[in-house]
C-alpha cells in the first residue's frame, strides 16, 4: 500500500508533484502572456485586422422579433452592396442595444478599438463631435443631398459641415389602447387636445378600469429627456436660447415639469413603467390606457400584436401653447479614429448620401419596408408615399398630423442632459418644488455654459 | 543491455554532481515546501497583479488627468479631486451609499447568522432548506434584478398582489424614492443571505459539541448557550462577514441597481458606484471617475481598518 509523504511513488502515468507544479506554473505564465493580446483584441476595429472596416449596429440578426431580423438583414444587404463594388470591405458587428447605448462603444473608443462606422443618436452627437470622433461626411455627399435632407440635418451639422446622416425620423405621439378606452366609456370623440383634457381622460381611464391612465417614461436617462422636451417646447420653453444663454428657468419648462408631476401625484401616470416597459404586453393585457411613444411602435404592433386595436393622436397642447413633438432617429457616422476614416465616410455617403435611385430607395426601404418611420429625405418621403408606405391609418396619421411641426431632438452635452434629468426626476417622482428644481437646473447649465467650448448647442 | 546503457547514461550526471560546487545544494524539505507553496500561489498572484493591482495603479494614475474618453489626456494634477470635493451629486451618492451600508450590512448579518443557527439544527429536510437558501446566490445579479423587477411591479407584481390579499395597499416599491432603496436592500439581503449563512455554518461547525453538552448539563438554555458559547467562538467568522459584506455593499451591488432602478427614482438609489459608472461611461469623464474610484477605495480601506480596530482584529474583546 502506498503511503502519503516521503517515499510515496506516483502511480504509473499520474503526474508527480514536481511535474504538476511545473505544469501549473507554465500554464499560468502562458495564460498571462496570452491575456494581454486577447484583451486588446476585443471589440474589433479596422486596425485589428488590417483593412476590413467594422460597422457597429444594434439590430439583432438572431432576435425572436421578425421585424428586428428584417432590419438586421437590411444592414447585411447594404454592406454586401458596398463590398461587391468596393475594394475596402466592411463587416457588420452586432452589439446588443443596452451595451451599445451604455458602456460598450464609449469604452471601445477610449481603448482605441472603436468602430469605423456606427449609429449615433442626436443626444450623443455633441459628445462625439467634441471628442473629435466624427468624420466630415460633406465631401462624400452628392449635390442636392443637403437640400433633400433639409432640417433633418440641422442637429447633425457644425459650421456647415455634415457629421452624421440620419436614416430615419421618429416623432413622438400618444398611443391609446382602444379596449381600455371602451371599458372606460371613451371613444375617438374623447381624444384630448389640451393638457387638462389629457389629465382628465387619464383620470377616467385609471378610475374606471384600473389601468395606468397615461404613461410618461419614468426611468432617468437620455430617453426620458427626449420624451419630455416636446412638452417644454409646447409652452415656449427652451434650455438654451438663440444667443446661447441658459433659458431653462422659464414658464414653459416649469409648466412641463408641473404636468408630469401632477399626473404622477394624482395617480394618473404610474411611477414605474407598466409590464417593465413592454408596451405590447401592457396594451394587450389592458395595463395602460395611453402611452407616449414614438412611431417605431407601429411596426412593433404590426409584428407583435397585429390584431390589437390601438389608436394614435398628436400630443395635446397647453393653454396658449403651440403644437410640437420631438423628432428622434439614428444616423450613420464615420469615425476619425479608424484605420481608414476616408473610406468609412465614403461608405456613409454612398449608403445614404447619394441622389441616385439606389441611395434614395435604401431610405425608403428602411423607413417603410423593414421599419415604420418618417423618411428624413424629402425625396424618400415622397417615394415612400407613392409606394403606399404611408397608406395605413397609423403611418398616415404620423406623416400628415404628427410629424409636421416636429422638432429635432436637441444635442445637449452630458452635464446639461443630467441637470434636466435631475429636475424631471425630482419633480415627477420625489415631489420636489417645480420652481426650485427649474432654478437649480438652470444654475447648473449656466455654470457649465460659461466654460463650455465645442459645437453649438442650438 | 538496458541496464548497462542506463548506468552509462547516469555516469556523467553522477560525476557532474560530485564535481558541483558546495553552494549548489539541493533544497531541504522546508525549502521544497516553500517553493511548492510559492508555485501554487503564483497563478493567483499573477492574476491578481495583472487584473487587480495593475488596473488599480493605472486608475489612480488616470485620476490626475482630464480624459475626454476619446483619446485625449491632459495632466491636471489634483484637479479631479478638487472637483470631487465640490461636487454635490457625488456627496449625495455617498450619502445614499452610507445609508445603504448602514442598513444593509447589519440586516444581512443578523439574517444570515439566524439562518446559520437555524440550519445547524438537526431537523428533517435541513439540507433541502440549505440548498434552497443558497440557490439565489448561484444566479447572476442581473437575472435576480430582472426577476425582482417583475415581482415588485406596481400593477402586476406578486409582492403587491400578496399585499392586496393581506389588505395592504399597493405600493410603488421601485418608483417611490422613499421606498426604492429599502426594496433594493431587501433584494440584496435575499441574494446574499444564503452565502453568508454557509460561512456562518462553517464557523458553527468548528465549535466543539461538547461545549454545548456541558452547558446543557449546567442548565443553560438556548439563549445562554448562544450568548456564552456560540457568539464568542463565532467572532472570527463574524469579523470576516462584516468586512466582506461591507465591501460588497459598497462595490458589489451595481448590477442590481442598474437593472432594478437605473439609479432612480430621483437619484434615490444612485449609490457612489453608480455615480462613478455614470461619470465614466455615460459622460466619458474617465479621469474624474478614476478619482472618485480611488477615493472610494480609500474609504473602503478606512472602513475595514475601523472594523478591524473596533473588533480588535476579529476578537471583539481582550479575553
Amino acid at each position: 500500500m502506498l503511503q502519503h509523504g516521503n517515499g510515496a511513488v506516483p502511480a504509473r502515468g499520474a503526474p508527480s508533484r514536481r511535474r504538476f507544479l511545473g505544469g501549473t506554473a507554465g500554464a499560468a505564465a502562458a495564460t498571462a502572456a496570452a491575456a494581454t493580446p486577447l484583451l486588446s483584441g476585443c471589440g474589433g476595429s479596422a486596425s485589428a485586422d488590417g483593412g476590413t472596416l467594422k460597422f457597429w449596429h444594434f439590430y439583432d440578426p438572431k432576435a425572436s422579433d421578425p421585424a428586428m431580423v428584417a432590419q438586421s438583414k437590411w444592414f447585411d444587404q447594404l454592406i454586401k452592396g458596398w463590398n461587391d463594388t468596393h475594394d475596402v470591405k466592411i463587416e457588420p458587428y452586432f452589439v446588443p442595444g443596452v451595451s451599445y447605448q451604455g458602456s460598450k462603444m464609449v469604452t471601445a473608443f477610449a481603448a482605441g478599438a472603436g468602430p469605423d462606422i456606427f449609429l449615433l443618436s442626436p443626444g450623443d452627437f455633441t459628445r462625439y463631435y467634441n471628442g473629435g470622433i466624427l468624420a466630415d461626411l460633406t465631401p462624400h455627399l452628392d449635390d442636392g443631398v443637403v437640400e433633400d435632407y433639409g432640417t433633418s440635418l440641422t442637429s447633425r451639422t457644425v459650421d456647415g459641415k455634415v457629421y452624421a446622416l440620419p436614416m430615419e425620423v421618429e416623432p413622438l405621439a400618444m398611443f391609446y389602447n382602444v379596449p381600455v378606452w371602451e371599458k372606460a366609456g371613451l371613444s375617438e370623440a374623447d381624444i384630448p387636445t389640451t393638457w387638462d383634457q389629457l389629465l382628465d381622460t387619464g383620470d377616467k381611464i385609471r378610475s374606471k378600469t384600473g389601468a395606468a391612465g397615461l404613461v410618461f417614461h419614468t426611468d432617468p436617462g437620455y430617453y426620458q429627456n427626449f420624451t419630455w422636451y416636446c412638452w417644454m417646447w409646447q409652452g415656449g420653453g427652451e434650455v438654451v436660447d438663440k444667443a446661447g444663454n441658459v433659458a431653462f428657468d422659464s414658464k414653459g419648462a416649469r409648466q412641463a415639469l408641473a404636468l408630469w408631476q401632477d399626473a404622477v401625484e394624482a395617480g394618473i401616470a404610474p411611477r414605474t413603467l407598466p409590464a417593465a416597459d413592454d408596451r405590447i404586453t401592457a396594451f394587450t393585457s389592458d395595463l395602460a390606457g395611453m402611452w407616449q411613444i414614438g412611431i417605431w411602435e407601429v411596426q412593433a404592433f404590426k409584428a407583435g400584436a397585429p390584431d390589437h386595436e390601438y389608436g394614435v393622436f398628436k400630443l395635446p397642447v397647453p393653454p396658449g401653447g403651440e403644437y410640437t413633438t420631438t423628432l428622434g432617429g439614428w444616423s450613420f457616422c464615420a469615425s476619425t479614429q479608424g484605420a481608414n476614416p476616408d473610406a468609412a465616410a465614403e461608405f456613409c455617403g454612398w449608403a445614404l448620401g447619394g441622389m441616385s435611385d439606389e441611395s434614395i430607395d435604401r431610405t425608403v426601404e428602411w423607413c417603410t419596408g423593414v421599419k415604420s418611420d418618417i423618411s428624413p429625405r424629402t425625396s424618400a418621403l415622397e417615394r415612400g408615399a407613392e409606394r403606399g408606405g404611408y397608406d395605413s391609418w397609423a403611418m398616415k396619421t404620423f406623416k400628415e398630423d404628427i410629424f409636421p411641426g416636429g422638432r429635432a431632438e436637441p444635442r445637449y452635452p452630458p452635464i446639461v442632459y443630467k441637470a434636466i434629468s435631475d429636475a424631471i426626476q425630482a419633480t415627477m417622482l420625489a415631489g420636489k418644488g417645480v420652481d426650485g428644481e427649474a432654478d437649480r437646473a438652470a444654475q447648473t447649465i449656466d455654470a457649465f455654459l460659461k466654460s463650455y467650448q465645442g459645437a453649438s448647442l442650438i | 543491455m538496458t541496464s548497462i546503457a542506463t548506468q552509462q547514461a547516469r555516469a556523467p550526471g553522477a560525476a557532474a554532481a560530485q564535481a558541483a560546487p558546495a553552494g549548489r545544494r539541493r533544497l531541504g524539505r522546508k525549502g521544497r515546501e516553500r517553493l511548492a507553496a510559492a508555485l501554487f500561489l503564483l497563478p493567483d498572484g499573477l492574476g491578481l497583479a495583472l487584473f487587480v493591482v495593475l488596473p488599480m495603479l493605472l486608475s489612480f494614475l488616470l485620476s490626475f488627468f482630464q480624459v475626454s474618453g476619446f483619446g485625449s489626456y491632459e495632466w491636471i494634477g489634483v484637479g479631479n479631486y478638487e472637483r470631487m470635493v465640490n461636487d454635490p451629486y457625488f456627496w449625495s451618492s455617498m450619502g445614499v451609499t452610507a445609508k445603504y451600508v448602514v442598513l444593509m450590512v447589519p440586516t444581512l448579518f443578523v439574517v444570515s447568522l439566524s439562518l446559520g443557527v437555524l440550519m445547524k439544527q438537526m431537523l428533517p429536510g435541513m439540507s433541502v432548506y440549505r440548498t434552497a437558501l443558497f440557490l439565489p446566490h448561484m444566479l447572476s445579479l442581473v437575472v435576480v434584478g430582472l426577476l425582482w423587477k417583475f415581482m415588485l411591479d406596481d400593477q402586476t407584481g406578486v409582492v403587491n398582489k400578496a399585499g392586496g390579499e393581506l389588505g395592504l395597499g399597493a405600493r410603488s416599491w421601485l418608483g417611490d424614492p422613499g421606498l426604492a432603496l429599502y426594496a433594493v436592500i431587501a433584494v440584496t439581503v435575499w441574494y446574499y443571505m444564503g452565502y453568508y449563512m454557509i460561512i456562518f455554518l462553517a464557523g458553527l461547525n468548528e465549535i466543539p459539541r461538547e461545549l454545548y453538552e456541558a452547558a446543557r448539563i449546567d442548565g443553560a438554555g438556548p439563549w445562554t448557550s448562544f450568548r456564552r458559547i456560540t457568539w464568542p467562538l463565532l467572532k472570527p467568522t463574524s469579523f470576516f462577514v462584516l468586512i466582506v459584506s461591507t465591501v460588497a455593499a459598497i462595490t458589489g451591488t451595481f448590477d442590481l441597481i442598474f437593472v432594478l432602478t437605473d439609479g432612480g427614482p430621483a437619484n434615490g438609489t444612485a449609490v457612489a458606484m453608480f455615480y462613478i459608472y455614470q461619470q465614466a461611461f455615460v459622460f466619458g469623464e474617465y479621469g474624474y471617475a478614476a478619482a472618485l474610484g480611488s477615493f472610494l477605495v480609500l474609504v473602503m480601506v478606512a472602513l475595514s481598518w475601523l472594523i478591524f480596530k473596533a473588533t480588535k482584529g476579529g476578537r471583539f474583546d481582550d479575553e
